[in-house]
Formats: structure tokens, sequence, C-alpha cells
């Protein structure tokens, strides 16, 4: 039954990365309100992390650094081929924002029942348009503020992403199937207030998501959108 | 990792320089194949570049952020190349290919760590230590697991606590510290 667990059974398995990814959804949605588990995993993730070191120890091959910084080379020179913006890193606002480059196409993304997000509030006078986003599976608030066809994604009250993972936001565009990476990934801070800018514009964009994904973030969606904001 | 933040690639290369042996250790671990591992580890850089963001302090060292990523993208390439088959590599056999790297004072003091973790992780019982190392370093799930070992997944997952739990106390409350 989602949401319901034998508290200390998957803790273990969960920092290990060892349980399902609907489990692992599952679990990270308990860890909101259980403290137990909480600290259970925070105990275990620790150890989970030291064991990243046991393997014998060996310097990288010779020639792995060369290689290593002729691909940057070459990631930054594709990056500026392509008039990217957003590709480098930084910091917007109270939020932990962390962008990444959109790359790769997606594959079939799990049918997400979206509650309608509504227009709350217009600024006439600046062209600013506030929707409040569907919050789901998480406690806290979502709102997008759209003006001059950029969006600026407001939490409030949202939990930090559970150990190991962190929030990832999509893109829906319209006519897609599937959501598209916009290359952000980010937190929340102490108070669980965020302020992030969602890359280029919202032309053509129907919808903006949010999932939890892994730390590093992921190519396609592993799990059910937190927040959803239709833009239609 | 501000510098890395803004940029600096003279910053990332003194990332790679202090954490590339660690990551490419668990790469090689996990992977076994040392042409997969390199490429892993050149996959987990280039997306830290990209992102050096992303690392956030209070969450833990930068060596612990590096090894995650490394571990992801592996499990990754795992699930790519569907090559579980062909993982398995003796700690001895790798010994004995690898070149042995010019320690420093500070990686001399973080292999006297690792060998602590090792340690625990070895005096484990041996199947709590075998459910622990498929799920961290094979990337497979309880319920993988649990059909290769024949075995119920609760068995399973109740392995995995035992032994962490044992390693814990082992390592003290610290174990943080070393990577």
């Amino acid at each position: 039954m989602p949401g319901k667990h034998d508290c200390g059974v998957d803790a273990a398995a969960y920092v290990l990365g060892a349980l399902e990814p609907d489990e692992a959804e599952a679990f990270s949605r308990h860890l909101t309100t259980c403290v137990v588990c909480r600290d259970e995993v925070a105990a275990f993730q620790h150890t989970a992390n030291a064991l990243a070191m046991t393997p014998p120890q060996h310097a990288a091959p010779r020639g792995l650094k060369r290689r290593v910084m002729r691909a940057v080379r070459e990631s930054d020179a594709a990056d500026q081929a392509q008039g990217a913006s957003a590709r480098r890193p930084r910091r917007v606002g109270s939020g932990l924002f962390v962008p990444r480059p959109a790359v790769a196409a997606l594959g079939a993304f799990a049918v997400v029942v979206v509650i309608g997000a509504i227009i709350v509030g217009s600024n006439g006078s600046s062209g600013t348009r506030t929707i409040a986003a569907a919050v789901t599976g998480t406690p806290g608030t979502a709102q997008l503020s759209v003006s001059g066809g950029h969006g600026q994604l407001v939490l409030r009250n949202f939990p930090q992403p559970a150990a190991g993972h962190i929030y990832e936001m999509w893109e829906l565009r319209s006519g897609a199937k599937a959501p598209a990476p916009t290359g952000t990934l980010f937190s929340v801070n102490s108070s669980g207030a965020g302020n992030v800018g969602v890359p280029g514009g919202l032309h053509g964009v129907s919808k903006v998501l949010v999932t939890q994904e892994p730390v590093g973030g992921s190519l396609t969606p592993t799990s059910t959108p937190v927040i959803v904001a239709s833009l239609d | 990792m501000q510098l890395v933040r803004a940029g600096d690639a003279r910053a990332f290369e003194i990332v790679f320089d202090r954490h590339s042996g660690a990551a490419f250790s668990l790469a090689y671990r996990m992977c076994g194949r040392q042409a997969m591992a390199e490429d892993v580890v050149q996959e987990a850089f280039v997306s830290m570049w990209r992102s050096g963001a992303r690392y956030d302090a209070t969450r833990g060292s930068v060596r612990t952020w590096v090894l995650s990523v490394v571990r992801n993208r592996t499990i990754d390439a795992f699930r790519r190349e569907s090559a579980k088959g062909s993982r398995d590599v003796s700690e001895e056999g790798i010994a004995e290919r690898m070149p042995a790297p010019e320690l420093t004072d500070a990686e001399v003091e973080r292999r006297d760590e690792a060998r602590q973790v090792r340690k625990a992780l070895v005096e484990l019982p041996p199947d709590q230590r075998q459910v622990i190392e498929l799920a961290y370093f094979g990337g497979f799930t309880h319920s993988q697991i649990a059909d290769m070992l024949e075995l119920p997944s609760g068995t399973v997952k109740g392995r995995m606590r035992l032994g962490l739990t044992k390693m814990r106390l082992a390592l003290g409350d610290s174990p943080e510290v070393m990577v």
C-alpha cells in the first residue's frame, strides 16, 4: 500500500540503491513523514558512502586525465556552438539552483495524473502571471511566475530531497508525449524555499514538471512528478 | 568547488587530480574492465564539470559526491550494456595489472581509513557481506539478489540491514570523514 512501510526494513536497501524504482519512490515519500526512517537512512548513508572506498585503491591510468580534459573542452565548445544558455552552473535566488545540460532523447514517460493548475494572479501592468502548480505526494506549495515568456518556479515549505536525491525540472512541449529535461537540478534551502528559473523561454511549453531523481540527475524521469505547472 | 562552479578548468583539474584515483578504483571494482571503467570515469567527470554547482557541501565531502556520481554512472553503464556477467574480478588480479600510484600523505591517510572500512566489510558474516556487495558494487536490486540467491526478498533486505548496522558500529559514528 503506498505510503505504508514496515519501518526499519527498507532503509538499508534504500541507501544501497537496492529498492525497486517504485519502492524507492514510495520510501522517499515515506521519509518525508517518518523521523525514525529518516534517522536510520542518515545513519546508514555514511556507511554506504564509505563503501565506495573499500575497493583496492589505484591511480587513474595515464592518459585518462588528458581524455577527460579534452572531453571537457569539447563539451564547452559544443555548448558555445549551440548558443545554449544556462549551460554553466549558476545560483539563483534562495534555492540551490543547479542547471545541467539537456541531453539525449527521452524514452517513455509514466502517465501522470495532473491536477490542472490555475491562474491565481495577474499583474496587468507588468504582464506577469502567477500559476499555482499542482503539488503531489509532498508538503509545500509551488507557483510558476511567468513574465516576458520566461518562467520562475517559486517553492515554499518544500522538504529537502530524499537522501541521495535531488529535484530535477522537466518541460513538456505542446504535442510532445514525454517531457524533456531542462538541465536544471536543484534543492531548497533549510526553510524549504526555492526560487528556480526555467532555462530558456516558455514558448511552446505546455507544462513544467519537477521530479525527485538520484543525485546526478536522470535523462528520463524515474519518479512521479511532485510539481506540475500547466501553462495551457 | 566555487571556482569549478564558475567554470575554472584549472580548478577542475585539481579536483580530478585529487579524486580520480578513488573514482577509477570504484569504477574498476564495479566494471571489472579497465576500458569500461575509464569510459565511466570520463563520463562522470564531464558531467560534474557541466554541473559543478550540484555539489552541496552540507551533504558531504567532494569525494563523496564524486564517488556517488561515478557509482550512478557505472550503474547506468551496466544497464546500457547488460554487462553483469563479466564484472567480478579479484582484488589480486586488479593489483597485478594496475600501476601503483605515488602516495601523498593525504592519500596514505585515506588508504588507512579505507582499510578500516574494508576490514569492517570483510569481517561481516559472508551472507551479509554478499548481499551488500551485490547491491552496492553490482547495482542489483533486492529482488534480483533474491532471485540469484534463491532467498526471500525480506531475507535479503534483512541481511543488508544487519550488515550495515554491524559496519556502522564497527566504524563508529563518523565514517563520513573517510571519503
